[in-house]
């Protein structure tokens, strides 16, 4: 066996060109291609992990809005049921003030009606008063209706300032009203008795006041002196309601 | 006298240059290679086609084998143990051709492609470690090694030669025999055998090359774990 020296250098020359030839046109491409291919995988891996990522980071501020907005939402809750709460204690406040207020006026109304009602039944006891009174009276004979009250309005004068009582008659006739139609000799008797208190006897204009049930009344132009029942019950009245 | 088998008659003369069998097919190899590469690769796209699925296939698992047993980034070793190994394939493999005869059943191909490794086992040592650092890899594990270290470097370059031309010689041999004695189609599970014998053989050539250039370089690429996924397009 002998070694072809030409051969041997030629298939050297051969593979050296080969492997050239290869690497050139076959290996070098390729691998490149795989490269751009991974490149790009990378690349997409990148790319989803960052949009991952950003979805992450948008995944978070959502949930801390959706904390925040429930944060809001229990805060504004708690906001209105403390305003509720505040309204609801102010609104019974006014409920008890206007509860109160009304209770008040009711109550005033009521002893209002109660005073009217007891004045009322003062007049009315009045009246009734003065009705039994003249039925008393209209038994008794017609002189009781004025002689007894004579007296007392002579004391009653009698009682008046002094500057009153010297007025009497000094500017004309005093009016003298009397339950019933004086009888003859009854406005003199009144008249004497008159100025016994008064030093002198007065000028009488006087005139029938049925209203008076029974005694007299003197009206000067500065008094008027009531001596009859029907001053007493309205006295006796007034008592009453001032009482009650 | 019968000549040998295993000499060779030049075809032709390209001047004062003798063209034998084993150098024409391996320009026909060559050529087909070469308009293989150049048609398949015309047109890549990062959606592969059927072609270019195979052809990224074939690049991963070089890629693969060389990461595996250099462990180191496969890019500066890639052209030459994938063309060795594309080569002796197709050449162990062009047996299958009535007429032809495999390259790599001649001595002087295989020992042109050990030449090429031990050539490059030199300049990737030198490369990877420094002419210093290269020489004294022969002194290890101690400097009485360095006879022996560098009678190893020989005689596993003629081990390389040996074991190809061997194989594929008597493949190439085994099949004429028996088909000389025999019918056509009685050798032909031999020839698948011998299909099997070539790739066996081709894969064995480009491991060891790989090996050899990988001891030559020395230390592990802290880097290549990291690269892995990314394999080098220079």
């Amino acid at each position: 066996m002998t070694i072809d020296w030409w051969t041997l250098g030629l298939q050297t020359v051969n593979a050296v060109i080969l492997i050239w030839i290869l690497a050139r046109f076959l290996f070098r491409p390729v691998s490149r291609i795989i490269a751009e291919r991974q490149d790009a995988a990378h690349a997409a891996l990148d790319a989803a992990e960052a949009a991952r990522e950003e979805t992450e980071t948008a995944r978070d501020a959502a949930r801390r809005e959706a904390e925040a907005l429930a944060a809001d939402h229990a805060r504004r809750i708690a906001e209105a049921q403390a305003a509720a709460e505040d309204e609801k204690r102010r609104l019974m406040a006014e409920a008890h003030a206007a509860a109160d207020k009304a209770r008040a006026e009711g109550k005033r109304d009521l002893e209002k009606l109660r005073a009217t009602q007891a004045r009322e039944l003062s007049q009315e006891a009045g009246t009734l008063a003065a009705d039994i009174a003249a039925r008393l009276l209209d038994r008794l004979p017609e002189e009781a209706r004025v002689t007894g009250f004579v007296d007392g309005l002579a004391e009653a004068v009698a009682e008046l300032p002094e500057a009153t009582r010297a007025s009497i008659g000094s500017e004309g006739p005093v009016t003298l009203r009397a339950a019933r139609p004086l009888a003859d000799g009854e406005a003199q008797q009144i008249a004497e008795r008159l100025g016994t208190v008064l030093g002198r006897p007065p000028a009488l204009s006087v005139e029938t006041e049925p209203a008076l049930i029974a005694g007299l009344e003197l009206e000067t132009p500065h008094a008027i002196v009531r001596n009859h029942f029907r001053a007493d019950l309205d006295r006796i009245r007034t008592e009453l309601a001032r009482h009650d | 006298m019968m000549e040998s088998p295993l000499s060779l008659e030049p075809l032709f003369h390209l001047g004062p240059v003798p063209i034998t069998a084993p150098v024409v097919v391996t320009w026909a190899i060559m050529l087909a290679l070469a308009l293989f590469a150049r048609l398949a690769t015309r047109r890549l796209t990062l959606i592969p086609g059927k072609l270019q699925t195979v052809l990224e296939l074939l690049v991963t698992t070089i890629d693969d084998q060389i990461r595996d047993t250099m462990q180191r980034d496969p890019a500066p070793f890639r052209a030459l143990i994938g063309t060795i190994f594309l080569y002796v394939l197709i050449a162990n493999w062009s047996s299958l051709i009535p007429g032809i005869e495999p390259p790599t059943a001649h001595l002087e191909t295989d020992a042109a492609l050990a030449l090429i490794v031990f050539a490059a086992t030199i300049a990737f040592g030198i490369s990877g470690r420094g002419l210093r650092g290269y020489l004294a890899t022969f002194a290890e594990p101690s400097w009485v090694m360095i006879p022996l270290n560098l009678i190893e470097q020989i005689t596993r370059t003629f081990s390389l030669i040996v074991r190809l031309f061997g194989n594929v010689m008597s493949g190439v041999f085994v099949v004429g025999i028996v088909l000389s004695l025999a019918g056509l189609f009685v050798p032909i599970p031999l020839m698948a055998l011998d299909l099997l014998t070539g790739a066996v053989q081709a894969y064995i050539f480009a491991v060891l090359a790989t090996v050899f250039i990988g001891a030559a370089v020395g230390e592990t690429d802290a880097a290549v774990s990291e690269q892995k996924d990314t394999p080098d397009a220079r």
